[in-house]
């Protein structure tokens, strides 16, 4: 009689968690709407990192005014015009993009924490600390956020700081409201009870075993979000709350542009394609990302 | 039906009196001072006093709430401390500005979307397709406060075919007052020319409000269909020799829609709450310019009255919603 030889397993120079990024990544480069996406994305953010040493005017930007060149239309020395205090507009759209990028990226920042922490919690234990945390988030949500958003930024004063609080405040709930409902689905599979024989207190059960189980749809939505975040962000600089001249924002630089608008369109297309511009990526993006890893979705 | 009805409207009051009593107190958290902001900059301790006094900001918050929440009842929505006008009367000025506009708004985005979504499904990967997928890609990350300027540019400014902005000449009577519907009043009173100058003034506002909607609904129809016509049934239906007219309007088209329902009661909600940005750009009279204005000077009765309305129309439509997933899918009609 022989002993069965053990089954050889072939040997993997990748390990599996690898190996599922590198397959996702590669569902991603399939769609090139997404690539498109990715691609705008990583240019705007080098952009904006960049723009510091790369703006061509950068007295323009600390307010300085050359009265002697108002509204110049786009021309080689300056790509996309002048505005009524003869500033270039190229430079100011360049380093509006860091208050606008990170302004985006901080609100869905603080939104995802708090909205996973309050979504965690009331679905972990339900019961009456669900009963009240989700009551005071599905009022948040009948507010038109808009509205609220320009109240409290309104009464914070003006400051990029102000306006991310103002605007957070009224996105964490559509994350709680999503990360309750992942954990109530994940908190009775056989893995928590097995967590649990093995002694494992709440803190280490939420963070440990089930938040990392339901990453990807938080990831989609946030990537999906960050498009909205910049809009809302340009929207409040609009209607004339949130950050004040001469920090350059592309929603305030739009505003400004309006009442010298049929003669000098300039001054509002470069600050209205980039905000359109940044919102398309950050969707093709979003897009792209939720293919990958919510399958579910895909049409 | 009607009980179902009835038990969600009830359901609506908790829900309102939660409104009013969160609003209220992020209103009194947040820092900022109404009062001296209205009395202006040179304004005494003692006038200060007497204004807080006047509209009650003296009394201790919950006084406070409970008179303004039996108020809301008897149509007192409380005072604006800055122009000094009762709220509720205001917002019933304005109110029908805002509607008008987004139901136009509404109506374009519906019409045009659903029609464009069947029919992209059906033709998929053809041309048409192709185009309105790009557009509706645009359409959705195009703010809707740029392509108002974009339209006035070019509506206005250089084809001149369309007027730049507001509601109606200020050298003109609009038509008599019945639903505040300028477009509507003017088709009860037969007045075409007032009907041809309220349409105008509400185009070009109507239009930048629907793109985002618009692409949206197409996009949700346009997936529900193509699901839709992979189901049996539709085979079936085929293999039966029924014509692909009435497979597609009188099955498909009903499965289709519910998913599309729901997007259409959020977008009334997302519109009436971003109806500031549009308004702006088109110096629109609506809640929204009404909003802004308050919250520009810190006058936090209009902006709850404002708010509430909202939440109040944002329910009732959801209300509705319900009810037309009956009226679509015989499924889920309520007992």
């Amino acid at each position: 009689m022989t002993t069965p030889e053990p089954l050889a397993i072939p040997r993997r120079n990748q390990s599996a968690r690898l190996e599922n990024w590198s397959r996702a990544f590669y569902r991603f480069r399939q769609s090139w709407l997404s690539m498109v996406g990715l691609a705008i994305v990583v240019a705007l953010i080098v952009l904006a990192l960049l723009a510091p040493f790369i703006v061509p005017y950068p007295e323009h930007v600390e307010g300085v005014t050359n009265t002697a060149a108002r509204f110049q239309p786009p021309s080689a020395s300056a790509w996309f015009g002048t505005n009524a205090l003869g500033q270039d507009m190229f430079s100011l759209v360049l380093v509006g993009s860091q208050v606008s990028l990170f302004s985006g990226l901080a609100v869905v920042f603080i939104a995802v924490v708090v909205g996973t922490a309050v979504g965690a919690i009331a679905g972990y234990f339900g019961g009456w600390i669900d009963e009240i945390l989700m009551r005071v988030t599905d009022l948040l949500l009948t507010i038109p956020s808009l509205i609220l958003a320009m109240a409290v930024a309104a009464a914070l004063g003006t400051g990029v700081f102000n306006m991310i609080i103002a605007i957070s405040l009224t996105w964490w709930p559509a994350y709680a409201r999503l990360v309750r409902g992942e954990v109530i689905g994940k908190k009775e599979e056989q893995f928590i009870a097995a967590a649990h024989a093995l002694g494992a207190g709440w803190p280490r059960i939420l963070c440990r075993h089930i938040l990392p189980n339901i990453v990807s749809p938080i990831i989609v939505k946030a990537s999906l979000d960050m498009g909205f975040a910049i809009l809302t962000v340009a929207s409040l600089g609009f209607v004339g709350i949130g950050v004040k001249p001469p920090t350059p924002e592309w929603g305030t630089l739009l505003s400004g542009a309006r009442s010298y608008m049929p003669d000098y369109w300039w001054t509002a297309v470069a600050p209205g394609m980039a905000i359109f511009l940044a919102v398309l990526a950050f969707n093709l993006l979003g897009d792209g990302l939720r293919d990958v890893l919510d399958p579910k979705a895909r049409r | 039906m009607l009980l179902f009805v009835l038990r969600r409207l009830v359901l609506v009051v908790p829900i309102l009196i939660g409104l009013t009593l969160l609003l209220f107190v992020v209103a009194r958290l947040l820092p900022g001072d109404p009062v001296g902001l209205a009395a202006g900059p040179n304004a005494t301790p003692e006038l200060i006093a007497s204004l807080r006094q006047e509209f009650g900001l003296d009394q201790p918050l919950p006084i406070q709430y409970w008179t303004y929440l039996t108020g809301l009842v008897t149509g007192d929505w409380g005072m604006s401390v800055f122009t000094r006008r009762p709220v509720f009367e205001d917002v019933l000025t304005y109110l029908p500005a805002t509607l008008e506009l987004v139901f136009a708004a509404l109506i374009i985005a519906v019409v045009v979307g659903i029609p464009l979504g069947l029919l992209t499904a059906v033709y998929r990967n053809g041309v048409l397709d192709y185009a309105t997928r790009t557009l509706a890609l645009g359409g959705i990350a195009m703010p809707r406060f740029f392509l108002g300027l974009l339209l006035q540019l070019a509506f206005a400014a250089w084809l001149d075919i369309l007027p730049l902005s507001g509601r109606y000449p200020l050298i003109e009577i609009p038509p008599e007052t019945v639903t505040g519907f300028y477009t509507v009043d003017a088709l009860i009173a037969g007045d075409w020319y007032a009907l041809r100058i309220a349409l105008a003034h509400l185009a070009l506002p109507a239009i930048a409000m629907a793109l985002s909607p618009l692409a949206t609904i197409m996009r949700m129809m346009r997936a529900s269909t193509i699901e839709v016509l992979q189901q049996d049934y539709v085979m079936t239906e085929r293999a039966l020799g029924l014509s692909n007219r009435l497979i597609l309007f009188k099955y498909v088209l009903k499965n289709a829609m519910t998913s599309t329902l729901t997007v259409i009661g959020l977008y009334v909600s997302w519109m009436l709450g971003g109806t500031v940005l549009v308004e702006t750009v088109f110096d629109w009279p609506g809640l929204g310019l009404y909003a802004t204005q308050a919250i520009l000077t810190q006058d936090f009765m209009p902006v709850i009255g404002v708010t509430l309305v909202i939440a109040i129309i944002y329910l009732f439509t959801m209300l509705v919603v319900d009810v037309l997933y009956g009226v679509f899918n015989p499924k889920v009609r309520y007992a």
